[in-house]
């Protein structure tokens, strides 16, 4: 919303400099976000009487004006063709500043020195929206009358200044110039006032008797108000006019138009002038549209309708669209005799459905979502007609054609200043809080217990005694409220099991040189066919969205390995070569789709590790991660998070190398997956190196995640006896087997064993290799001797000779 | 006898001067004092020599044997001694090499200023919440005083999933949830941090961004305590000496409202390209619960009040570390995430 500065002391008086004002309107709810100097950069452009229009004699295309600066003369080159003797024009004089901030000096064309430059709208204004179409072209005429050797700037009406608001959904009443002027008077203790309302209805006969109103949907229409305006004279509306109608960002149109456009700006109430004439039987109905039914809007476009719009229709089809847009059948126009003047109260979050189904939004519509004052129809009806009549530009028919079903009543209610103070922690005598009502137009009446207020009917955002406490607070300054502590029972703050689970990972992430991504939850499905998913996985069931930002994103992930992927290849793409990464967050997945309950969210943690081991520097090893790198990342995590027993087997992601991936499982179910990148994947996603991924399902790990402090078991009082041994196995037994053979064979007093060495090569057998393991054995309550270790051992060997065919090597 | 002892005495000093070297210095001890030594020699010789010389001689070749030990062990000692320090000196390495770094990981630069969030906050006794983001319309919206087609929805874009379903445009839906699971006018303090998602994207919008929610409930909460307790966390996020401004607005959910601004971190308030030239940045929305939200959660006005806030982590982290554009976030570019 623009407000010029000027219009708005036609209604409240106020000294304050508008950046001053702008500070204060901010500190009290009405945030003014600019304050706009148009065309302040302007210098010495001033208006001119053109006298005579010569050929350039040496150039073609040139003509030599001169113009009567009143009292001095100048000789300007244009090459304009527009420029006429008579015409009263803009001239940048030797030295002026356009609005582009060009400077104009006195220049030879051709052997005649020009004084200047004669302006086109867009040189002065910069932007030309607010000017008629005709008038964008050429040099801009100005109206006869005009002064001569003026300054542009009053001239056209730019040497206002103009607050930019960017106005609150609730403060309704605050689109309109009055509305911002009552706001004023509040803190500038001035009262503002509406303008006076003096004019004469004439002609004969009744509105009443010209025209019929009917509204079928009380609930979408509350009100609607008309007058009718006979002998109409379309023209242009007066200079003033059109200048507050452009300082408002507003381009001036006609008459008529203009007097329902600045009477919006005025007052905020939206009106609409019919071609009385075209309107069948003279009369309004306002109703539901039928389902299909068309209508031309004043932009040209045709639309269809359906029985949610509401719309305003004569006795046989729509003329309108309620609260959004006329149509273009009756609109006014050059040979207009007859107006029906539309004033009404529409219901906003209809209007607003339907200009947001219609993707047609305007000034009307707008203010009709928020709500207007329906107890101000009449008002506005009554100051459209007395500019009218002021302008000579039609009679007004005796009489407004008022249908109002149902009075909006403004709220009533009681308050106390002690329930304010208490609730605000303030302390504002009750005097303070009257008068501060009472300057915003509240009825206040003081009773013994309580004060009852009336709103004023434009404050339809106001309902209850927060509201008062809401007024008051704004009016007297949040600055002056007292800063406090909450009082309570004494609470320590904590988070849940799970948001520890996830901090704790982040943790010990940290600790193993992980770097934290995070990545959009939006996904594309392209990635289900770079990851190989097949056709029936879980995984392509992902939440679609409705209306997504880009194409790139119409779904949510339902995996975090797209992203991470993406991730890496940006990164290899940025020469960013060693990269050890990984995301925590939640994924999405319908339980049916389409959805229609809550989608499951399930908290991953994924990683994945591309290049050099350590370092790069002079010491480190020239190692790459393998999987390894990875399965240890994973167990070391595991183990962080106190999660005990899993079992490891061979696993079969689509997306992993199918030799190279593993799935670490609990009660039969997998929690966690790490594996070597598939090729296909690699080259889907751009990568052209091997990487190591793990994902671990933190929701279902979660569960088996210790979280208590751990109890303490002493250490061994007594010493241990270490043996060696390296059994020779076929390649394919599981080291995992061969571990859990020797964990569960071992007997009683092997507390403890460690795969040490693998060893695949000339000294074994070909398809075979030799795993070495270090044996721990321990009594808790006395040293043990050899041969109390000697036999446990030799069963344990033969049972592996057994179990594994495995061979004792020597 | 005492010519043959001056003899040895003479001869096993000046080896001792000579000796360079601790293995010298051995055979030296050996040759003198050992079991087949000169000394040893003189002593064994003792039986042939008259029994009222042997005390005088016996007495002398001990005094001599102890004054060439004291000496051979002090000898020993500095010949230790150096070859320690040539050892050494010769084990000497260029110290200024790199050592092996063991590179330390690190959070998001968005989780290090939501944890700085959340620190402040635990520390004044608030519990961490959490909702889903796929959330129904019902709590996006409707719960907080919302209705369908009010024209506060237009300040926030929604991703719809389907009529019912959106992403969720804030964490306040988090409020409702939270009272909700609670008897009726529970006290509570929380905050409830989370993702969010908007129709937005450019240098300072992201399509999905996170929030911190903010909550308090009970008995005698009043605007006052806004005011001091988002007083604190600024200082405590962007240090003590930050001024904090409360200024009216609105949302539908509260009332009354405040935005929150801090004075300009970057210019101190003398206004400048990040605060547009007001010396204030805006940082938090606020307000006291509005009555029909804690109605529409079975909290009773008349019992009860509370404060809520709100505020994006993505802002708070980009002036905290003076980050200019939000989509560096979300790039995930190692080299940005190992800037902090």
């Amino acid at each position: 919303m623009r407000a010029p500065v000027r219009w708005l002391k036609d209604y409240v008086s106020f000294d304050e400099a508008p950046e001053l004002l702008g500070e204060r309107l901010t500190m009290a709810g009405i945030p003014v976000e600019g304050i706009d100097r148009p065309c302040e950069g302007l210098r010495n452009i001033v208006t001119g009487l053109i006298t005579s229009v010569d050929p350039h004699p040496n150039a073609e295309r040139l003509s030599v004006c001169l113009l009567d600066l009143g009292g001095r003369t100048v000789k300007i080159v244009t090459a304009a063709t527009n420029v006429r003797a008579g015409q009263i024009v803009p001239a940048a004089l030797d030295g002026a500043v356009l609005a582009d901030g060009k400077t104009i000096a006195a220049t030879d064309f051709r052997g005649v020195i020009s004084e200047g430059m004669l302006c086109s709208a867009e040189e002065i204004l910069g932007d030309t929206k607010i000017i008629a179409p005709e008038k964008r072209e050429g040099i801009y005429v100005l109206p006869a009358g005009t002064p001569l050797g003026a300054d542009i700037r009053p001239v056209m009406g730019l040497d206002d200044v103009t607050l930019e608001f960017e106005l609150t959904a609730n403060r309704a009443d605050c689109f309109s110039m009055m509305g911002l002027a009552r706001e004023i008077g509040v803190l500038s203790q001035s009262k503002a006032a509406r303008p006076l309302l003096t004019f004469a209805e004439k002609g004969e006969g009744k509105a009443a008797e010209m025209a019929s109103i009917e509204i079928r949907e009380p609930d979408l229409c509350m009100r609607f108000c008309a007058r009718i305006l006979t002998n109409v004279r379309i023209g242009e509306s007066p200079l003033w006019m059109q200048h507050r109608l452009q300082a408002a960002g507003m381009r001036p149109i006609s008459n008529v138009v203009d007097v329902t456009n600045f009477v919006m700006l005025e007052l905020g109430q939206p009106m609409h002038a019919y071609d009385y004439s075209l309107l069948a039987k003279h009369s309004i109905i306002v109703r539901r549209a039928v389902d299909g039914e068309k209508l031309t809007t004043l932009d040209g476009v045709k639309r269809e309708l359906n029985s949610e719009m509401l719309v305003i229709a004569d006795a046989s089809q729509p003329v309108g669209l309620a609260g959004v847009m006329g149509g273009l059948a009756t609109e006014v126009s050059g040979s207009t005799k007859t107006v029906l003047l539309e004033a009404a109260a529409f219901y906003g979050p209809n209007v607003r459905r339907t200009s947001r189904g219609l993707g047609l939004r305007s000034e009307a519509s707008g203010r009709f979502e928020r709500g207007v004052d329906a107890a101000a129809i009449p008002l506005a009806l009554d100051r459209a007609a007395q500019l009218l009549v002021d302008m000579g530009a039609c009679d007004i028919v005796p009489g407004i054609i008022d249908v109002y079903p149902k009075a909006i009543l403004p709220a009533q209610f009681e308050f106390t200043p002690q329930w304010v103070n208490r609730y605000l922690g303030s302390d504002i005598p009750s005097d303070t809080m009257i008068d501060i009502l009472k300057k915003l137009e509240f009825t206040v009446k003081i009773g013994p217990d309580s004060i009852q207020v009336t709103a004023p009917t434009w404050r339809q955002d106001v309902t209850g005694p927060v509201d008062i406490a809401e007024e008051v607070s704004r009016i007297y300054g949040y600055d002056n409220i007292a800063s406090t502590k909450p009082t309570g029972q004494l609470h320590s703050g904590g988070m849940s099991q799970q948001q520890n689970l996830v901090d704790r990972s982040r943790d010990l992430m940290t600790g193993f040189g992980f770097f934290e991504t995070l990545s959009f939850s939006f996904s594309h499905p392209s990635f289900f066919e770079h990851l190989r998913l097949p056709e029936d996985s879980q995984l392509r069931n992902a939440i679609p969205i409705l209306n997504p930002i880009t194409d790139e994103f119409p779904i949510l992930r339902t995996t975090l390995m797209a992203g991470l992927l993406e991730t890496v290849a940006r990164n290899l793409s940025r020469k960013n070569e060693d990269l050890k990464i990984y995301e925590v967050g939640t994924t999405h997945h319908a339980m049916k789709l389409p959805l229609d309950s809550h989608p499951a969210e399930v908290i991953r943690l994924c990683g994945a590790m591309v290049g050099r081991r350590d370092g790069t520097e002079w010491c480190h090893s020239r190692e790459n991660v393998d999987f390894f790198d990875a399965k240890g990342v994973v167990e070391s995590l595991l183990s962080g998070l106190g999660v005990g027993e899993y079992q490891v087997v061979a696993a079969s992601v689509p997306w992993l190398h199918p030799g190279k991936q593993a799935d670490l499982m609990i009660d039969g179910q997998s929690v966690a997956t790490v594996g070597e990148l598939h090729p296909s994947v690699q080259e889907a996603f751009g990568i052209n190196r091997p990487i190591y991924l793990f994902k671990i399902n933190l929701t279902d790990l979660a569960p088996y995640c210790s979280t208590g402090a751990k109890a303490y078991s002493p250490l061994p009082k007594y010493p241990a006896i270490n043996r060696d041994i390296a059994l020779v196995l076929a390649d394919s037994v599981q080291a995992a087997d061969v571990l859990e053979a020797v964990r569960s064979a071992g007997g009683e007093l092997l507390v403890e064993s460690r795969l040490f060495d693998v060893y695949a090569g000339e000294r074994v057998e070909k398809g075979t290799r030799s795993l070495a393991i270090s044996l721990v054995y321990r009594a808790a309550d006395r040293t043990l001797t050899d041969e109390e270790v000697d036999a446990p051992l030799a069963k344990l060997i033969q049972h592996l000779e057994t179990t594994f065919a495995a061979k004792l090597r020597s | 006898m005492e010519m043959e002892l001056r003899r040895i005495r003479e001869a096993a000093f000046r080896e001792l001067e000579l000796a360079q070297e601790v293995g010298a210095l051995n055979e030296i001890r050996v040759r003198v004092l050992g079991k087949k030594g000169d000394l040893t020699a003189v002593l064994r010789g003792m039986g042939a020599m008259d029994a009222t010389e042997r005390p005088r001689i016996g007495q002398l070749v001990n005094d001599l044997r102890q004054e060439f030990e004291a000496a051979l062990n002090e000898r020993m000692a500095l010949l230790k001694d150096a070859a320690l320090t040539k050892r050494l000196e010769a084990e000497r390495i260029d110290v200024t090499l790199p050592g092996r770094i063991l590179e330390r990981g690190r959070r998001h630069p968005l989780t290090m200023a939501l944890d700085r969030i959340k620190a402040v906050f635990l520390q004044m006794g608030f519990d961490i919440e959490e909702g889903p983001e796929v959330e129904s319309d019902y709590y996006n919206f409707e719960a907080l005083n919302l209705p369908p087609d009010h024209p506060a929805r237009d300040m926030q874009d929604s991703f719809y999933i389907t009529e019912q379903f959106l992403l969720r445009t804030h964490t306040s839906p988090v409020q409702v949830r939270t009272m909700q699971a609670k008897p009726p006018n529970s006290p509570i303090r929380m905050i409830a941090p989370g993702k969010v998602y908007r129709r937005d994207y450019d240098a300072t919008h992201s399509p999905m961004f996170q929030q911190v929610e903010g909550l308090v409930v009970g008995p005698d909460i009043r605007f006052s305590d806004l005011k001091g307790t988002l007083e604190l966390f600024c200082q405590g996020i962007f240090g003590d000496s930050v001024k904090v401004r409360f200024r009216p607005s609105y949302f539908p959910f509260t009332e009354p409202s405040a935005e929150v601004d801090i004075s300009c971190v970057i210019c101190k308030g003398s206004g400048c390209r990040v605060c547009k030239g007001t010396g204030w940045l805006e940082i938090l929305g606020s307000g006291m619960v509005h009555p029909r939200v804690l109605e529409m959660s079975n909290y009773d006005p008349s019992q009860v009040s509370g404060f809520a806030f709100g505020m994006g982590v993505e802002r708070i982290a980009m002036l905290a570390f003076g980050i200019d554009d939000m989509r560096l976030f979300y790039e995930n570019d190692v080299r940005f995430l190992r800037r902090f």
